[in-house]
């Protein structure tokens, strides 16, 4: 997703979708799932076949590497799935989600494939939203920011992600068209 | 003043027929601050002449010489990153990172701040425990890319490193390397990028070093002043691709030789 948006940024920050495909020599549907999630983020708004970068977008890409992580965290909470996930971590006892609870809620909002699965675990590790044990196959809640780590039992709820400046409600769930399953899209924005 | 300066290099190898020429008379400086790309045509040695340059082998005749001093075992100041990325896929995306620094006999808590660093820098946060099986190709050659860093070299050398990767997954990494050399709080200082792209050469450097067929010499030092992010589709990138093309595919012509009757691997 990110080279997505370093190529619409080398076009002058708008251009039409097709002629963007073009440039790298791809498809328009290779690049459909990229371009979608990063509507989905409110990084760029697309409008009769154009594609061109909104505020929060322009801001995004004028940041450093490091910076780019916090403000990609703060629009990710945002999306139905990660506001799930990250609510059910806080929720969970010990704040850990085995394998199998993670395709649970993944399920939700989208079919748990293999993929999907790894490239959300993937994203919400990138955006420092969880961490992710390999050997033990589980999610962990990151200690100390949102979670509060009282005993095992069920801690509050957290403060909600804030509403954001974006007017309109995550589009997460059923927004994909059947052949640009989340997965596709998840799997070319951690690219 | 150069920081690395290449001069009148010839490399050969043995071979049952006598020696086999892989390039002539290579002569050229990479500049402070400078980003260089070379290209060329496959078996043309691009990928020998930056193991040449780093002092991982030895020109046959002719000197490289870094700051001055005659580069003659591996240089620490350089670091490589690789086209397949050179992980062990037995180590964690940190250990991985700190292999170099262990290697150059740094203190455990040193290593420990000089990881967190780098692992920072290039965007890996939160995959510090993940080994390179867990992570998409953009993301492990980023691994390679933090521990090229982590030494803090003056050069950060780079074989192909984005050829391994999709179109959309390159495009983000060339921008990301852009930016740390960029920052000047950062390694490096300069880069020297080896790549058979010559899109991607114009659009990442300050000058292109175009290398002919082997036996290779050079055929141009071309300096790119377009201002970035560069355009590819503007006429007067148009004019400089079509320029480097020019000159490899017309300059390219091999001289029949015994010993180069085998075509270019």
């Amino acid at each position: 997703m990110l080279g997505l948006l370093v190529l619409l940024q080398n076009h002058h920050d708008s251009e039409d979708v097709a002629l963007l495909a073009d440039d790298l020599d791809l498809e328009i549907d290779e690049i459909l799932p990229s371009l979608e999630f990063a509507e989905i983020l409110q990084l760029v708004k697309v409008s009769d076949g154009r594609v061109t970068f909104t505020d929060l977008g322009k801001r995004l890409m004028a940041a450093t590497i490091r910076s780019r992580k916090s403000l990609l965290r703060e629009q990710l909470r945002k999306t139905t799935l990660f506001k799930t996930l990250v609510r059910a971590l806080e929720s969970a006892p010990a704040h850990e989600l085995s394998d199998h609870e993670l395709a649970q809620i993944v399920s939700l909002t989208t079919s748990p494939s293999e993929e999907v699965v790894q490239n959300i675990v993937n994203w919400g590790r990138y955006a420092d939203l969880f961490r992710y044990d390999a050997d033990e196959r589980r999610l962990i809640a990151v200690k100390g920011t949102s979670a509060p780590k009282a005993g095992t039992g069920r801690s509050p709820p957290p403060s909600p992600p804030s509403s954001g400046p974006g007017p309109s409600p995550p589009k997460r769930s059923g927004a994909t068209a059947p052949s640009d399953p989340p997965g596709a899209q998840v799997a070319h924005a951690l690219a | 003043m150069a920081l690395i300066r290449i001069e009148h290099v010839d490399k050969s190898f043995p071979s049952r027929h006598g020696s086999i020429a892989i390039m002539q008379d290579i002569s050229f400086d990479v500049k402070d601050a400078d980003f260089l790309a070379i290209v060329g045509p496959s078996g043309c040695g691009k990928s020998t002449l930056l193991r040449l340059i780093q002092g991982l082998d030895r020109p046959t005749a002719g000197s490289i010489s870094f700051r001055d001093k005659r580069v003659d075992h591996v240089c620490a100041q350089m670091a490589m990153v690789f086209q397949s990325f050179a992980l062990y896929p037995w180590l964690t995306v940190a250990q991985n990172v700190a292999f170099g620094l262990e290697a150059l006999g740094w203190a455990p808590d040193r290593i420990a701040a000089q990881v967190d660093r780098y692992v920072g820098v290039t965007g890996l946060d939160g995959f510090q425990e993940a080994y390179p099986r867990e992570l998409s190709g953009g993301m492990r050659q980023r691994v390679g890319l933090a521990r090229a860093l982590a030494v803090e070299p003056a050069v950060l050398l780079m074989d192909e490193p984005f050829s391994a990767l999709d179109a959309l997954t390159a495009e983000s990494l060339r921008e990301e390397i852009l930016q740390l050399w960029g920052d000047p709080a950062l390694p490096p200082e300069a880069v020297v990028l080896v790549t058979h792209n010559i899109e991607e050469a114009i659009q990442l450097a300050d000058r292109v070093v175009v290398m002919s067929r082997r036996p290779s010499h050079l055929l141009a030092e071309v300096p790119i002043t377009l201002p970035r992010p560069r355009d590819r589709k503007s006429p007067a990138f148009y004019e400089l691709t079509d320029r480097v093309y020019s000159l490899i595919t017309e300059g390219g012509t091999p001289v029949p030789s015994a010993g180069d009757s085998r075509p270019a691997v």
